[in-house]
């Protein structure tokens, strides 16, 4: 039984009682305790362990909406307006330009073998003043083989001719999502169900294997883990018995950085079948891989244009959205769940979503009673004040999508939401002041995961073109830092076991460079992630 | 390539009555091999006696019908059985039933977008006690208009619970083009719904309550405007129509004309390759139908 106590700058454990610290310490992956060396000698024999002397030692972050496919995508070469990091801490660069990304990916055509399609993600044309991608940029890349160009929201993806000749779209075809020039020609843009079909087509119906297969939640571990992120929330998974395997699989290896927490897609299967299913996979839970949470998904996205709002919708006049489940059919799902035991995130974007939500998680409760139920709302970006007083009453939380606010801010502003419902969207200061139990997430793919950028978005709620959106709903440091851990542990049930830094609990760390609290707030985002510790473990991060 | 397999969809809000639809296609699919793609098997009505293969997310018909359930994408579940049909067997027609709040004219478009599929038509289902009422809902009321304007053919079923149907048809027919086919649980003749087979082949006069059948055929050449004016001007009536034509303007290719509520494709399937002459068959209403000209 060796104790290792671990001196630091500074440990930051989210614990009021004993908030600071200078050591902690840890035995059998758990922790014995944070206070003084002194203080934490009188356990026993201790071995000191001074490589984090000079860091600063916070609880390991917790994301509480993030997606394993993360992981999968970066198969596929990523080419964003952003920076981004990949899974082996590799940097890639921002694309500033269509000529760029084309560029890019011409250089990796010439890497693939004969008769591939190529496929890339991330592409995001919000920032090229109006200049869309077209046929002829994409046909630059190849004319031979299928190329697939998919967008940071997923709901969009450019192609080339190959692609289009193959589907047989021409200027006559007359169907949902093909874009078409201002002669009538296709662009090879293509949205929504068409971007989907033709992605699958090019790559393979595999592709949906490749996307959660054993390496891919590797990568996305890879991918957490380099943020800091010691547990994650894989929040819409099928579960099908490969992806399981994989999963198992992973997890069961020492050197699996994270703890991962699927949520069972619940519209994959009838509730009756899907509450036995999940009631098995729990028994199969392991320390890095927990089974307990459900995920119905109400509406679509905001920027996506298919978010389900309440009067007077949106703002650029765009009729509202689409239901995936509906007011009518949320409750057969959520009750059975609810009844048996589970918790429940329920997706909702706009706010006639987040109403539908509430509502239905009331007529659960009054039909079979439950305490301490935790039932989520993931996103409820428009979610105002008196919907965050309704999930109070009822005891639920919610997850807010901060990054939202830095990603697509500025659209919101302008097109989607307008000014003033803009400025109050992922209103982390009203749940603050409701008393409403909240995290905040990055939804990787996507946005990237990494929460102390997350958490920079809830402190200074600024968008991309450097707009300040709502000064009302800014949260202190200490608050944001606390929606990354503690926080957002509670909305997943796991608050007794981690999200700070107490005595029993799982001793696992974020290793940061720098102190989060003593920085400058509008420097939060630049904190460098040393690594992270994992039930005792240290997994140090690779350096590009 | 092999012919295109025709593809259909059946969409309308929750609780209208499209999965007793579905049972009775299960049921009457005689001779025809249907692939049937389902939100829910529980929904389903299948007779046990009826299941030859159950593999957890498919079930074998004896019939050789199939029903897969769709999970949670219906793009992977629709390109998985295009693939398990090349491999192993072949379906004569793929029909989709659409979840209660989505907009099934999308999904037709996958057909348009994938060469394996021939769009037939979007089959829109109405709950005729219900549907003036939901569709005033706040919350699910666009939902609903954007079925019924996607429908080639309505189907108002449940008309045994309505309160006065005249002042609903009179509804309908003001948020949707499509023609209205009235039903109490369903039964309706499935040739109506779901098209002729391959062939366009079936018996002149064939009746079934008040629908009937009618057939024409050309030994020369048909003038093509005439023959489109002539369904362009069909009565409300005609719900269907499926041809092979030779037209003079094109006399040796094959041409396909189909024919779906008041959703007309004419296609160009090839080398015309056939001793027989142009033949042409109508389904609808019976009374208007026996009025038509013959030539």
């Amino acid at each position: 039984m060796t104790t290792t106590v671990y001196s630091a700058r500074r440990v930051i454990t989210m614990n009021p009682n004993r908030p600071f610290a200078t050591h902690v310490a840890v035995r059998d992956g758990r922790i014995l305790g944070a206070g003084s060396l002194e203080e934490l000698k009188g356990w026993g024999k201790v071995e000191l362990d001074t490589r984090f002397a000079d860091k600063v030692i916070l609880p390991g972050f917790v994301e509480g909406h993030s997606h394993a496919f993360e992981g999968g995508v970066w198969k596929f070469p990523y080419v964003g307006y952003f920076d981004r990091t990949g899974p082996e801490g590799k940097h890639a660069p921002g694309l500033k330009s269509i000529d760029e990304v084309v560029a890019a990916l011409q250089a990796h055509e010439a890497t693939l073998p004969k008769g591939a399609s190529l496929l890339a993600w991330g592409f995001d044309p919000i920032y090229f003043g109006g200049r869309r991608m077209v046929l002829a940029d994409v046909d630059r890349i190849s004319t031979e083989r299928p190329v697939v160009i998919i967008h940071s929201n997923f709901h969009v993806a450019n192609a080339n001719t190959p692609v289009l000749a193959k589907a047989g779209i021409t200027r006559t075809t007359n169907v949902h999502g093909i874009v078409k020039d201002a002669k009538g020609d296709p662009t090879g843009e293509l949205q929504e169900m068409a971007a989907k079909y033709m992605a699958y087509r090019a790559a393979g119906v595999e592709l949906a294997a490749v996307l959660s297969d054993e390496q891919a939640v590797w990568r996305f571990a890879r991918v957490a883990q380099l943020a800091g992120v010691t547990t994650a929330t894989d929040l819409h998974n099928e579960l099908p018995e490969s992806t399981v395997e994989g999963y198992l699989k992973a997890t069961g290896s020492d050197d699996f950085p994270i703890r991962l927490l699927p949520a069972f897609a619940a519209t994959s299967v009838p509730p009756a079948e899907g509450v036995v299913r999940l009631q098995a996979l729990t028994k199969k839970n392991n320390d890095k891989l927990r089974f307990q949470l459900v995920k119905i998904v109400t509406d679509g996205s905001i920027q996506g244009l298919s978010a389900r709002m309440r009067w007077p919708g949106y703002y650029d006049g765009t009729p509202n959205g689409v239901w995936n489940v509906g007011p009518d059919d949320i409750d057969r799902i959520l009750l059975a769940y609810h009844r048996a035991g589970f918790q429940v995130h329920i997706h909702t974007n706009g706010d006639e979503a987040s109403e539908v939500g509430i509502e239905a998680v009331e007529r659960a409760l009054a039909a079979a009673p439950r305490w301490d139920h935790r039932h989520t709302l993931q996103h409820a970006q428009m979610a105002d004040a008196g919907q965050f007083r309704r999930m109070k009453a009822l005891g639920m939380c919610a997850n807010l999508f901060a990054n939202h606010l830095y990603y697509w801010g500025d659209i919101h502003y302008a097109k989607t939401l307008g000014p003033e419902r803009a400025e109050r969207m992922d209103a982390c200061a009203t749940a603050l002041g409701v008393g409403v139990p909240f995290a905040i997430h990055c939804d990787a793919p996507v946005t990237p995961i990494g929460p102390l950028f997350t958490a920079w978005c809830a402190v200074n709620r600024l968008t991309a073109s450097g707009r300040t959106l709502g000064e009302a709903e800014k949260i202190p440091v200490a608050d944001a830092l606390r929606a990354i851990t503690l926080g957002a542990a509670y909305t997943l049930k796991l608050d007794e076991e981690l999200g700070s830094i107490d005595v029993g609990k799982r001793a696992d760390f974020a290793i940061l460079d720098d102190d989060p609290l003593s920085v400058p707030p509008g420097k939060l985002k630049d904190v460098g992630v040393w690594g992270t510790v994992l039930g005792g473990k240290v997994f140090e991060a690779p350096k590009a | 390539m092999s012919e295109p397999i025709p593809f259909t969809v059946i969409g309308g809000f929750l609780g209208v009555g499209k999965t007793t639809l579905l049972n009775r296609l299960l049921r009457g699919a005689e001779g025809r091999r249907f692939a049937v793609l389902v939100n829910d098997f529980g929904a389903l009505d299948i007779d046990g006696g009826l299941v030859a293969a159950h593999g957890g997310d498919t079930i074998a018909l004896a019939n050789g019908c199939l029903c897969c359930t769709i999970g949670d994408s219906l793009v992977t579940t629709l390109l998985g059985l295009l693939e398990r049909q090349e491999q192993r067997e072949r379906f004569d027609h793929i029909v989709v039933e659409a979840s209660g709040v989505a907009d099934p004219g999308r999904i037709a478009d996958l057909a348009v977008l994938e060469p394996r599929l021939a769009r037939d038509g979007v089959i829109v289902v109405v709950d005729a006690a219900q549907v003036r009422e939901r569709a005033a809902d706040r919350r699910v009321g666009d939902t609903i208009l954007r079925q019924l304007k996607a429908a080639d053919l309505l189907v108002l079923n449940k008309t045994d619970l309505a309160g006065d149907l005249p002042a609903l048809r009179d509804w309908l027919s003001a948020q949707s083009m499509a023609p209205i086919l009235e039903a109490r649980h369903g039964d309706l003749p499935l040739d109506l719904l779901f098209g002729l087979d391959r062939t366009g082949a079936s018996g002149d006069g064939s009746t079934v309550g008040a629908f009937a059948s009618w057939s024409y055929q050309w030994p020369e050449p048909v003038e093509r405007a005439d023959l489109l004016a002539m369904l362009h001007e069909a009565p409300g009536e005609v719900l269907r129509a499926k041809g092979i034509v030779r037209f003079a303007d094109a006399p040796d290719r094959r041409a396909v004309v189909h024919l779906v509520g008041r959703r007309l494709d004419v296609s160009d399937e090839g080398p015309w390759g056939d001793t027989a002459g142009s033949r042409l068959v109508m389904l609808g209403l019976k009374p208007v139908l026996g009025l038509l000209p013959r030539e």
